[in-house]
């Protein structure tokens, strides 16, 4: 019961680092001490849970690749703001391809 | 208060702790995976502090409280981090009324209370952390201080027999 009394009210992540982190938000002024120590819970639940949710969806269960993560991300709407940081990698050949069907869509416009 | 750009990264030993702890044992994670996951959770923290900023600013505070947090949570859609979040908060506020209580115990009986440093527990608040640190580092003084006295009475003795041997 200590333990976990413990772990609920530690928290893994350098909460200054967390906090460097949120005031390098443009309008924020200021932090309570225990807004920054649930952001950082927070954060630590975030972490788990996309490591948890993107093990679940991929193929191989004893890897962990980008392409699981990238494919997480961009089929759950609430990882939505997430799609521009891990992107789903494509090949120079796909790029190209859809450079020209871009284009010749332009064309036809 | 970002000197430099990795100030806004997370540790990666820390992340790399987070992630092992959540999956299970022997399962390999990529090293880009790792770092995909590090920066998400950078962006994750941006974007829970707009959104919590938003309700502090919707309630005319300047400040972010620990309900903003928890609001923004269910705004970002994330209700499956609510009730932890809550259990974590009430232990958190758990622990900094022990440690209230543990400072004012240690006030009370001043020195005695150096014998004991482990008696306060959990290491959650920077706060009583610094406070404790600033005790240490008087009563390291105080020593050394009182260490000082010692070799200056040691010095005088050695005076002083120079000055019998010098008489004879």
């Amino acid at each position: 019961m200590a333990d976990k009394d413990e772990s609920l009210q530690t928290c893994t992540l350098p909460l200054s680092r967390v906090k460097t982190i949120m005031k390098s938000s443009p309008d924020v002024s200021c932090i309570s001490q225990e807004a920054l120590f649930l952001a950082g819970k927070a954060t630590e639940l975030f972490i788990q849970s996309l490591a948890q949710v993107s093990l679940e969806k991929s193929t191989d269960k004893k890897s962990l690749q980008y392409r699981d993560l990238a494919e997480v991300v961009n089929s759950i709407d609430t990882l939505q703001f997430l799609q521009d940081i891990v992107p789903k990698k494509i090949t120079a050949r796909e790029f190209f391809e859809m450079l020209k069907q871009n284009e010749d869509e332009d064309e036809e416009t | 208060m970002a000197e430099r750009p990795e100030d806004l990264n997370l540790p990666t030993a820390v992340i790399t702790r987070i992630i092992k702890d959540a999956i299970p044992d022997g399962v390999n994670v990529s090293k880009e995976a790792r770092l995909a996951i590090s920066k998400a959770a950078s962006v994750f923290v941006l974007y829970a502090t707009s959104c919590s900023n938003n309700f502090a600013m919707k309630g005319k505070r300047k400040t972010i409280a620990a309900q903003d947090v928890i609001t923004a949570m269910e705004d970002m859609e994330f209700d499956q981090f609510v009730e932890p979040l809550k259990n974590c908060l009430e232990a958190y506020r758990k622990g900094q009324q022990g440690k209230k209580d543990q400072k004012k115990k240690s006030k009370e009986q001043s020195d005695s209370s150096k014998d004991h440093p482990e008696e306060g527990g959990g290491d959650a608040g920077s706060d009583v952390e610094v406070d404790d640190n600033e005790n240490e580092a008087e009563v390291e003084e105080e020593e050394d201080e009182d260490n000082g006295e010692q070799a200056v009475s040691v010095a005088d003795s050695d005076v002083m027999i120079i000055s019998d041997a010098s008489s004879d």
